[in-house]
């Protein structure tokens, strides 16, 4: 159905193929990247533009139940943010958590065109699908949140592993689950009597598990499973001052308890920003004596490669932080003394406790913001690997999506972060090393922290995250020649360049140009189906009934998602995960 | 003692018998008979001398409409409950705080027994709207 | 069809916000025929659906074929400044989002009935935010359990039988271990079910609440009583709150729609905010129609906010007050009314509906309602969760897929088909 498509004279960076700024011909056919077209193909010219694969976001909150309450609590955050319709486009609001359409047509407007939701309740799940439904342009993924459920501490208790993957596998087909999520293991749980949990051998409360046992029975159960995307974790401590210490013993346990994932992976940390604070010397663990602890964290990355990161890099102004970690959203409404719009939303079973919702402003004045800021970047630019690495903001926490261009203007440019270290608080300045980096990333490396690696985290490097044969034809063009740009001596060519890609392909058809999106094009639904062994599925099956009869207050029945949600989106890949005994 | 009027503050909203009405149609019998009712305590009742069933004239500042008394020995004097409806809806102004939201559960009123007085069907309520002109 | 008897098991109820999932329903060839597990309004719901339906499209009471209502619908709308499209409540998602559709095209108002039942929620949570509650959370954990202007006996059946009074994994027992509270204005047959009913003078919620969260945070306060409560046993009050180990605070009516509104939910948010220094609260609104909480929903992720949209500038923008449908017939700045799934002749004041007979009104309903006797234009709607599937909210933010059980009537369907089609034909028309 799609036209054959052939984009002439762009200047290629394609890292996962090895292509780094090569002037060549892409060939779309049907959707793909293919070697040859016919003659009938469409061209068009890209007169040495840069061209990437399309962006790939592992960590952006772009639907479901939180982020609709935070949009219901805060309309001033969208009211000066309208976005109208078009002929063929739906209208919206474009705020710092634009409106379902909107959210769409903004990341292809940038040149993105997979984006994952990192924090799904599983039993909300029908809300998503049917949201997903009114955000056009995208592939997307969702993961299931686990590690506060009580059928997951069932399982761990037990030390029944074979148990835990079932449970996994059934929640990923019955909703179309993509990867696993866990956050403040044990502490949200413990959040639902308004407690907390955070040393990592802490007992969690009614419950004979830690942390630790949390964490590595769940990697353990993704590695059984063999899951395209290690766990996916969001740390305990998160937001305390000096957690780059208990961050790395997080990540220390999962490597002595030698999960043996993909590529030796086990474990993709999220929002590195908010997990490896530090402290002065001799500081305490308390806002004032905040350092950056991006070069600590970069020390130990370089050494340890069992896991990869993304940055959840801080870009100042409005955010609105939303995350399951019940009790940190709580101590951020203390932080504000009590004036904050604190919002909590608890969730049957799964999420004990629940997810918490406080507006937020990072100002860069602020002591504590402007080393917030500058920590990650410290990191990101002092790391070797950078296929490790994705850049992000982890949406709308740390910042809108809709300013990566400004986060990848700071990688590649030491005078735009010259210009902002001038401009932030000088805890900036003195508690990192950033105004010594010179490190500028180049366009390969942004196209692999932006394209290339998270396509790889996520297990989805056959089709995206590069250009070659096989690969889904998700296409940005950049309106700029990288040979004739100096992008780090202009840092604004940055943010207009990225802010608005020149042309954005999704499954090869074009669908925004400059900045306006001219076709509406439906979502799709990247899943896994890991199919078990007879046995182990009819053990999950009665052993999930029997444990959703007793807590769930809705009909174990009424679980799944439907298909008739689900079909006209979802790209089911079915894994073997037969291997596991029952 | 009959005659004469009280004084209530008139607060509506949902009632079981009002809801299964709702559900089986609301041009129907069993909807007329749930919510064209106002609930009044004992005293009320002594006080302007009627009994369970007796039609009573409801005033308020917007407006005014005949109902069904009926006796709830549980309320407290002073306050009486129509349940929520279109007979409630005749005395109700449109002043919603800029909110849109009514005030549905405080409304100053004044009974008034009125033997006489007939209710209005609904056919007849929806049609009495048509020669309204305000 | 044969002679078969079915029975459904796990369907949901579309009447309240509990919207209980544990009714197996028996149809018997094509028609339900009895229903086990639901309340009494529920058995209504089920069992008469096929009573006083709307039996055809008409157009100032003639019969007409769904193509002409809909021509008719559409000349409305071409012709009209300023439409109104409300209702929303007691259909299922697709239809709301059609609805969204719909008014973006015609660039009007589209509002939906939270803004006459827990709307001042909305509005105190935009001011401070929410600690929200889930109904199993309650259940496993809660012991003590606080109504605060909610009647659950006449408007939620089973929400204490099914959601409260049902023992959890931390409470076994849940009429010892679990107390059970009710503040009110008047004596119902909920306060006789509860364990303590404290009666508050009408309109005095806010001056109690805000004693109650002066109380906690160790105020002492000049007043010997506050809404004909003595200061002695709010203060008692206060401290059986600080001590429970779990509160949560279902809120109703009682406090959006009497005097102060918002102010009233904000002040309870506020007093469960403080409470959370000391142990643990929640807080629920009791939602009344089965999906007016999905209403809110997808009104907020299509259009960014939950009620009382305007589209009259090409983009969504929002204001209670403005457009909001009450507000909004009183002033008599709707020229047009497009009604679904709704009854505004039996449910708004007097002006509003005064208002509301002058305009042209289209209204899509299952049954024959107040409305029907005002619309010029009726369209008879399938019944979710009996005669077309769809997806709706519980009062808790759980989503639940409602299915179909039997055919609808001849020649009926759903709403969003009815929607859709609409919305197709006027594009056409404005396209001219």
């Amino acid at each position: 159905m799609t036209a054959q498509l052939v984009l002439k004279n762009g200047v290629v960076f394609d890292p996962a193929n090895g292509i780094d700024g090569e002037v060549m011909d892409i060939c779309v056919s049907d959707g793909k990247i293919v070697e040859k077209v016919s003659g009938k193909a469409k061209v068009i010219d890209l007169k040495h533009c840069a061209v990437m694969p399309g962006g790939v976001d592992p960590h952006s909150h772009i639907l479901g139940s939180k982020l609709g309450i935070a949009r219901l609590i805060s309309p001033e955050s969208n009211r000066h943010h309208p976005y109208p319709a078009t002929r063929n486009t739906r209208s919206g609001v474009a705020g710092i958590i634009p409106s379902s359409f909107a959210t769409g047509y903004l990341y292809s407007a940038m040149g993105y065109t997979t984006v994952i939701e990192p924090a799904l309740p599983a039993v909300k799940a029908l809300g998503a699908w049917e949201e997903i439904d009114d955000i056009p342009g995208l592939d997307i993924g969702l993961l299931p949140m686990f590690g506060n459920s009580m059928i997951t501490y069932r399982y761990i208790q037990d030390d029944d592993i074979s148990g835990l993957a079932a449970y996994i596998a059934w929640t990923m087909k019955k909703v179309g689950g993509m990867g696993v999520k866990v956050v403040n293991p044990g502490g949200t749980y413990a959040w639902a009597y308004g407690g907390n949990v955070c040393g990592l051998q802490d007992p969690v409360p009614q419950w004979d598990v830690t942390p630790r046992k949390i964490m590595t029975s769940l990697a353990e159960a993704v590695a059984a499973l063999g899951l395209p995307h290690p766990l996916h974790l969001h740390p305990n401590n998160l937001g305390r001052p000096g957690n780059v210490e208990t961050t790395m013993q997080q990540l220390d346990a999962l490597k002595r308890a030698k999960i043996k994932g993909k590529d030796r992976r086990a474990v993709h940390l999220a929002h590195m920003s908010f997990d490896c604070l530090g402290v002065v010397e001799d500081g305490m663990a308390k806002w004032k004596d905040v350092a950056s602890g991006g070069l600590t964290f970069a020390e130990y990355y370089n050494k340890n490669k069992h896991f990869t990161v993304d940055l959840g890099q801080i870009t100042f102004g409005a955010s609105m932080t939303m995350t399951g970690d019940g009790p940190f959203q709580y101590s951020l409404y203390l932080m504000s003394g009590g004036k904050a719009k604190w919002s909590n939303i608890p969730v049957d079973v799964e999420l004990p406790g629940g997810a918490g919702i406080v507006p937020f402003t990072f100002e860069p004045k602020s002591p504590a913001n402007s080393v917030q800021w500058a920590g990650p970047l410290e990191f990101a630019l002092s790391v070797k690997d950078v296929w490790r690495l994705v850049m992000s903001t982890d949406h709308p926490n740390g910042g809108p999506f809709l300013k990566y261009p400004l986060v990848i203007s700071w990688l590649m440019s030491r005078k735009q972060r010259d210009i902002w270290l001038e401009m932030v608080h000088k805890n900036a300045r003195e508690r990192s090393t950033l105004p010594e980096i010179e490190r500028e990333y180049t366009l390969n490396e942004i196209a692999i922290t932006t394209r290339a690696a998270p396509a790889k985290i996520l297990g989805l490097e056959k089709t995206k995250g590069h250009l070659g044969v096989g690969a889904d034809a998700d296409i940005t063009v950049y309106g700029f020649n990288p040979e004739k740009t100096e992008l780090a001596k202009r840092p604004d060519l940055i943010l207009k360049y990225f802010t608005q890609a020149k042309l954005t392909f999704k499954g090869g058809q074009q669908i925004s140009k400059k900045g306006i999106v001219g076709k509406q094009i439906p979502s799709r639904v990247l899943s896994v189906h890991p199919e078990l062994n007879d046995d182990l599925s009819a053990r999950i099956d009665m052993e999930l009934e029997e444990m959703m009869d007793k807590w769930f207050s809705h009909s174990f029945s009424n679980y799944p998602v439907p298909m008739r949600y689900r079909q006209h989106l979802e790209i089911p890949k079915v894994i073997d995960s037969t291997a596991i005994r029952a | 003692m009959s005659g004469g009027s009280v004084r209530v503050l008139l607060t509506s909203g949902r009632t079981l018998g009002q809801g299964r009405a709702m559900e089986k149609g609301k041009m129907t019998d069993d909807y007329q008979k749930a919510v064209a009712v106002c609930e009044l305590d004992t005293a009320s009742m002594e006080s302007l001398g009627i009994k369970n069933g007796d039609p009573i004239t409801i005033q308020t500042e917007h407006g005014q409409t005949v109902v069904w008394a009926k006796h709830n020995k549980n309320l407290e004097p002073g306050v009486a409950f129509v349940p929520a409806g279109p007979y409630f809806n005749l005395l109700l102004g449109s002043y919603t705080q800029s909110t849109g939201m009514p005030g549905f559960k405080s409304l100053s009123a004044s009974i008034t027994s009125t033997p006489d007085a007939s209710i209005l069907s609904l056919v007849d309520l929806s049609a009495s709207y048509k020669e309204v002109r305000e | 069809m044969t002679e078969s008897t079915e029975t459904f098991k796990d369907v949901p109820c579309t009447f309240c916000g509990c919207l209980c999932d544990d009714i197996d329903v028996q149809v018997e060839e094509g028609r339900i025929v009895k229903i086990t597990n639901g309340c009494a309004i529920s058995k209504e719901r089920f069992l008469g659906h096929m009573e006083n339906r709307c039996p055809w499209p008409s157009v100032k009471g003639e019969k007409v074929s769904l193509q002409e209502a809909i021509e008719r619908v559409v000349e409305i709308i071409a012709s009209s400044k300023r439409l109104l499209i409300y209702g929303l409540s007691s259909t299922e998602n697709d239809a709301q989002r059609e609805a969204y559709k719909l008014a973006e095209l015609a660039h009007a108002v589209v509002d939906n009935t939270t803004s006459v039942c827990h709307g001042p929620t909305i509005l105190g949570a935009q001011e401070s935010g929410k600690a929200g509650a889930s109904l199993a959370e309650v259940r496993h954990r809660s012991d003590l359990v606080l109504y605060w202007g909610a009647n659950p006996a006449a408007a939620h059946p089973r929400h204490i039988p099914r959601y409260v009074r049902q023992p959890g994994e931390y409470i076994q027992d849940p009429k010892e271990e679990r107390k059970i509270w009710l503040v009110d204005i008047r004596a119902t047959t909920t306060s006789r079910m509860v364990d303590r009913f404290i009666r508050i003078e009408p309109g005095t919620d806010l001056d109690v609440l805000l004693t109650l969260r002066a109380l906690i945070r160790g105020h002492t306060l000049d007043a010997s009583e506050v809404g004909c409560v003595s200061i002695s046993e709010l203060e008692e009050m206060a401290t059986a709150m600080k001590s429970a180990k779990y509160g949560v605070l279902f809120f109703g009516l009682g406090l959006t729609q009497t005097r102060g509104r918002h102010r009233n939910v904000d002040a309870a948010i506020r007093l469960i905010q403080d409470l959370n220094a000391y142990t643990k609260w929640t807080m629920m609104p009791m939602r009344g129609h089965y999906n007016v909480s999905g209403a809110h929903k997808t009104s907020t992720w299509v259009t960014g906010y939950p009620y009382a949209v305007d589209f009259a500038r090409g983009y969504p923008r929002f204001q209670p007050g403005e457009y909001t449908a009450v507000d909004m017939l009183a002033r008599g700045e709707a020229d047009a009314l497009l009604n679904i799934a709704s009854d505004p002749v039996a449910h708004f004041p007097r002006a509003a509906v005064a208002h509301l007979m002058r305009i042209p009104v289209i209204n899509i309903d299952p049954k024959i309602n107040m409305t029907s006797t005002a619309a010029e234009v009726n369209i008879p709607a399938a019944i979710a969760g009996i005669e077309c599937d769809g997806a709706a909210t519980r009062m808790d933010g759980l989503p639940l897929y409602l299915k179909k059980i039997v055919e609808p009537p001849e020649g009926v369907i759903p709403d969003r088909d009815i929607l859709r089609m609409i919305h197709d034909s006027l594009q056409k028309v404005m396209k001219k």
